[in-house]
């Protein structure tokens, strides 16, 4: 472990909650002065988290960036941050997307302030998640980015937007309800007193019936938010609900929690339990992938559309942490990487198209390229990165997957792949229906996007085209985590 | 005589007199009364702060003064002082009886802390008895309206019938142990728990306490006296009078040493049935104090996991519990108090419009309710947590995971409380709610609290170790 020289990490989490309460100083009507701040505290947090995975020595690996603090002595908790290969992509991740989900908000005029603070908050307890190395700090952060999300569906959202809000919380919450027991059940056991992961993780710790115990648990209770199949159902009606900037971090970095807690708290405490459990999680993840590209092909919202895609690839990400070895570990999380990304630019996308037509139904669009082709070419390269084109992020997730997949698993891999033919379909007609063919002259007389209001979408496709083409960026990096995490079980 | 043992009490005792005082005056003034309470109520927390390191005995052994029983005292009195700052327009009662309202209020506090001092049975039963008179009069003072009348009826019955189960309960426990003091069970009882006599009377001892805390099947007067007692009479027995309950209830079970299995599979029933019972009969409710009422069911039955593992780790978890449910339930009737400023009860429908009328009060629901449900980083979530890890480490693994389910029913009942507040827009513009200073700044503390406590637990969590230790 390397100590920080400058606490940078707390300083991200710092800025989030600066930005919260100058949001919360400044009076309701200043609508764009509210926005502006906000743009400036989450473009400081993406800055952060930019240099961050730039600073990493990869070369030495391990923990890094490091601050500790004891917090409740008593009960072994310590306010412990740090870095690794696991959660820097994610931490950029966050920062890509709750940057650039403020500016896909820009347009926002009902209760502006309120959605800001909410999304400060929940996007803090995001940020918290990935960065915590102490079980029970990730548990309050877990459950802290969850209760904001009521609200921001509730208040702002669009379709069945009560049900859908009140869904996704009990949905979540019940999660945690899994969760919360599973941890005190392993704090217990251990006798050591301490939430410390570095220190429980230790080989030993937890006889493998404890280990085997606790990782269901946790695989469920984490798996509910990761979408896994059977427990995806309030994901697609969450993110329909939820307005553009919300689904953007939902879809894009919350469902991300999911299978990073899976990673870091169930697979690092209990290894034992994941291998134990491992046929188990590649059954579920095949299936979720089949079935989220068999569900998706009969969508008829634009916006469920890319629920079910989301469902079907994170169980990408399942068949992956499934599959025990490195490459699929490299993988899954990649995809995480990649996928985050990829559904922000989807959801930015029919964000703006909604805005101007009022509509996701995608019989009633049509022909939308030729009135606005800028907009339009954001929607089809998302949607060509969820068919897997090279060149883009999400390629090299799958592929790593697919081929970790088919050596452990053949035929549950050949099905997955298989299922991305399908899913190529289903986007194909999506993208056909909605910006080729005959034109809906209603939506005529609608403007492109301009150079400003593209700002956060270019962004995103920047990044999927910087790591698709450059995807040893990303894999070098996870690999500093994962390689000497596999060398270390027993 | 060590009579500065005794200075809460006697200073609390000495408000009644001042208010049994100005109850024989002539002409009612309402705002000389409120200020006097006022007043009062803050010196008597000051006095309970002094003496919180006191210990001893007095009365031939009867009163036990030590740091569980101050810190009780502390949280009793703040209690009152808080019940006292929402009174400030206490429309449900009549104007000529509002020194009578208080005098109540003072002598319901006086017997809670002799409650939480008592280390004889008979201390304990007659200052349970003093309470809860005083509490069934505070019910029925409402004005005007029969159901005040009804509720307070209603609670007297269900009260002394309880209290004659109790005190046979304390007549079996002497016949098979010959003795009355809690020292003297202390050293008896755990050797004497294979008697089904004992265990017998114990458990009926114990329901006059679960009386109190509204435990099931104890829990019945509980919806039906919250919603006919004034607001402020209900807040105060859904806060102070809870935390004198779980205060008696960790003597008693702890007198019992390890305690045996039998007890334990008692208390385990109860507060499966209790939290279960109290969350499902909470969703349907459509008046705020009603839900309440059953969300109190609730939390009983979370205190009782706590205090079933009989170690001293699960009573400070307990004392921790009882001072997050002073402040989130405190918080909750805040807001009815002052959403509901003609003294009338509050429907969830009312709610509507609250995020534009008092984005304060608001908040302070949002934070009050995330703290009950349990959601961090607020002080309800520690308690839980603490509550739970108790269980824990004595194994009860099945019951942890129920109260999570548990937790999540009640989440939703919490988050429609939430959806009035900040979604629903009232039928007609309702003008925003004028507060007083004060309480602005004391609902603003009070979201302070409950947030600074949950993400900065560490030295009520020594304060309430402490105070639990003294138990063995």
């Amino acid at each position: 472990m390397e100590y920080a020289n400058f606490p940078y990490l707390t300083t991200i989490l710092l800025s989030c909650i600066v930005g919260l309460l100058v949001i919360l100083c400044i009076p309701e009507e200043r609508k764009t002065q509210i926005k502006w701040v906000s743009a400036v505290f989450s473009g400081i947090t993406l800055i952060l988290s930019v240099y961050l995975f730039m600073a990493y020595d990869k070369a030495q690996g391990g923990l890094q960036f490091v601050e500790k603090l004891p917090w409740v002595e008593s009960l072994g908790i310590t306010y412990f941050n740090a870095a690794d290969g696991f959660n820097l992509p994610m931490l950029l991740l966050t920062g890509i997307v709750f940057f650039t989900g403020v500016l896909t908000m820009w347009e926002l005029e009902n209760r502006v302030k309120e959605f800001y603070a909410f999304y400060y908050l929940m996007v803090l307890a995001v940020f918290g998640i990935f960065m915590s190395m102490d079980l029970f700090f990730i548990f309050i952060w877990y459950d802290v980015s969850l209760f904001p999300m009521y609200l921001l569906i509730a208040i702002w959202g669009t379709t069945r937007k009560e049900y859908g809000a009140m869904k996704l919380t009990l949905y979540l919450l019940a999660g945690s309800a899994l969760v919360l027991p599973a941890i005190i059940y392993l704090f217990v056991g251990s006798g050591l007193n301490t939430f410390d992961i570095t220190i429980l993780m230790k080989p030993g710790t937890f006889t493998p019936d404890q280990q085997k115990f606790a990782f269901i648990l946790f695989y469920i209770g984490f798996g509910i938010l990761a979408g896994v199949w059977p427990f995806h159902t309030w994901s697609p009606v969450g993110h329909v609900a939820a307005p553009h900037g919300v689904s953007m971090v939902h879809a894009g970095v919350l469902m991300k929690i999911g299978g990073f807690a899976i990673l870091r708290v169930g697979i690092f405490l209990c290894p034992e339990g994941w291998q134990h459990w491992a046929q188990l999680m590649a059954v579920l993840a095949a299936i979720g992938i089949v079935y989220g590209a068999f569900v998706g092909l009969s969508q008829k919202d634009l916006k469920y559309v890319i629920g079910y895609s989301s469902v079907s690839h994170m169980g990408i990400v399942g068949l992956g942490l499934s599959t025990v070895s490195v490459d699929g570990l490299n993988g899954a999380v990649f995809q995480m990487f990649a996928h985050g990304v990829m559904t922000a630019l989807f959801f930015s996308a029919v964000g703006y198209i909604y805005d101007r037509t009022h509509t996701k139904v995608i019989a009633e669009l049509g022909g939308l390229s030729r009135i606005m082709p800028v907009a339009s070419t954001y929607f089809i390269v998302a949607a060509m990165a969820s068919m897997g084109i090279p060149c883009l992020a999400s390629f090299w997730g799958e592929l790593m997957v697919f081929i970790a997949a088919f050596k452990t698993y053949p035929v549950r891999g050949a099905l997955a792949v298989c299922a991305l033919v399908v899913s190529a379909l289903f986007m194909l007609r999506v993208v056909q229906r909605t910006f080729y063919g005959p034109k809906n002259e209603k939506f005529a007389h609608l403007t492109d996007v301009t150079f400003g209001l593209g700002i956060p979408r270019m962004i995103l496709l920047a990044t999927l085209l910087l790591f698709g083409l450059f995807p040893a960026l990303m894999f070098d990096m996870i690999a500093t985590a994962s390689i000497p995490f596999f060398n270390g079980l027993p | 005589m060590k009579w500065f043992l005794f200075y809460p009490e006697l200073y609390t005792f000495a408000g009644g007199m001042v208010f049994l005082s100005l109850s024989l005056l002539k002409q009612a003034n309402p705002r000389r009364d409120y200020f006097a309470a006022m007043i009062l109520a803050a010196l008597g927390v000051l006095v309970c702060l002094i003496s919180v390191n006191q210990e001893g005995s007095l009365f031939f052994k009867t009163y036990q003064v030590d740091l569980f029983s101050q810190v009780f005292k502390v949280m009793l009195s703040l209690g009152l002082f808080l019940i006292i700052c929402i009174c400030s327009e206490l429309k449900a009662i009549a104007e000529w009886h509002h020194p009578e309202f208080y005098l109540l209020l003072f002598v319901s506090t006086l017997a809670m802390m002799m409650l939480v001092s008592g280390a004889h049975i008979l201390t304990i039963y007659m200052a349970l008895e003093l309470s809860s008179y005083s509490l069934y009069v505070l019910v029925a003072l409402r004005k005007g309206e029969r159901v005040g009348l009804e509720a307070g009826l209603k609670y007297f019955l269900v009260g002394i019938l309880v209290s004659a189960v109790m005190i046979f309960g304390v007549a079996l426990l002497y016949s098979a142990t010959q003795v009355t003091y809690v020292t003297d069970m202390m050293r008896v009882l755990p050797g004497a728990l294979d008697s089904p006599l004992v265990v017998i009377g114990l458990l009926l001892t114990l329901c006059g306490f679960f009386f109190k805390l509204a435990v099931f099947p104890f829990h019945f007067w509980a919806p039906d006296v919250y919603q006919g007692a004034a607001n402020q009479a209900t807040a105060y027995i859904a806060t102070a009078s809870k935390v004198a309950a779980i205060a008696i209830l960790i003597r008693m079970i702890a007198v019992t040493g390890d305690g045996s299995t039998y007890l334990a599979h008692v208390l385990v029933i109860l507060s499966i049935v209790s939290m279960t019972v109290g969350n499902l009969a909470a969703i349907v409710q459509k008046d705020l104090k009603r839900l309440l009422a059953f969300s109190t069911v609730a939390h009983a039955g979370y205190v009782l996991i706590g205090i079933l593992g009989m170690s001293t780790l699960g009573y400070s978890s307990v004392i921790f519990y009882a001072m997050a449910l002073l402040v989130m339930k405190f918080t909750a009737f805040l807001v009815v108090v002052k959403v509901a400023d003609d003294g009338s009860n509050l429907q969830m429908s009312q709610l509507a419009g609250l995020h534009r009328r008092s984005p304060l009060l608001a908040m302070a629901l949002m934070v009050s309710v995330f703290s009950l449900a349990g959601i961090p980083p607020t002080i309800g979530f520690t308690g839980k947590f603490l509550v739970f890890a108790a269980a824990m480490e004595k194994g009860y693994f099945t019951l942890v995971l129920i109260a999570m389910i548990n937790v999540v029913i009640s989440l939703y009942y919490y988050l429609l409380i939430l959806k009035a507040a900040y979604l629903e827009e009232p039928a007609e513009e309702l003008p925003p709610l004028s507060l007083s200073p004060q309480i602005k700044i004391l609902a603003g503390l009070l979201v302070c609290v409950m947030v600074a406590a949950g993400i900065f637990p560490r030295y009520l969590l020594d304060l309430a170790s402490a105070a639990a230790a003294v138990l063995n």
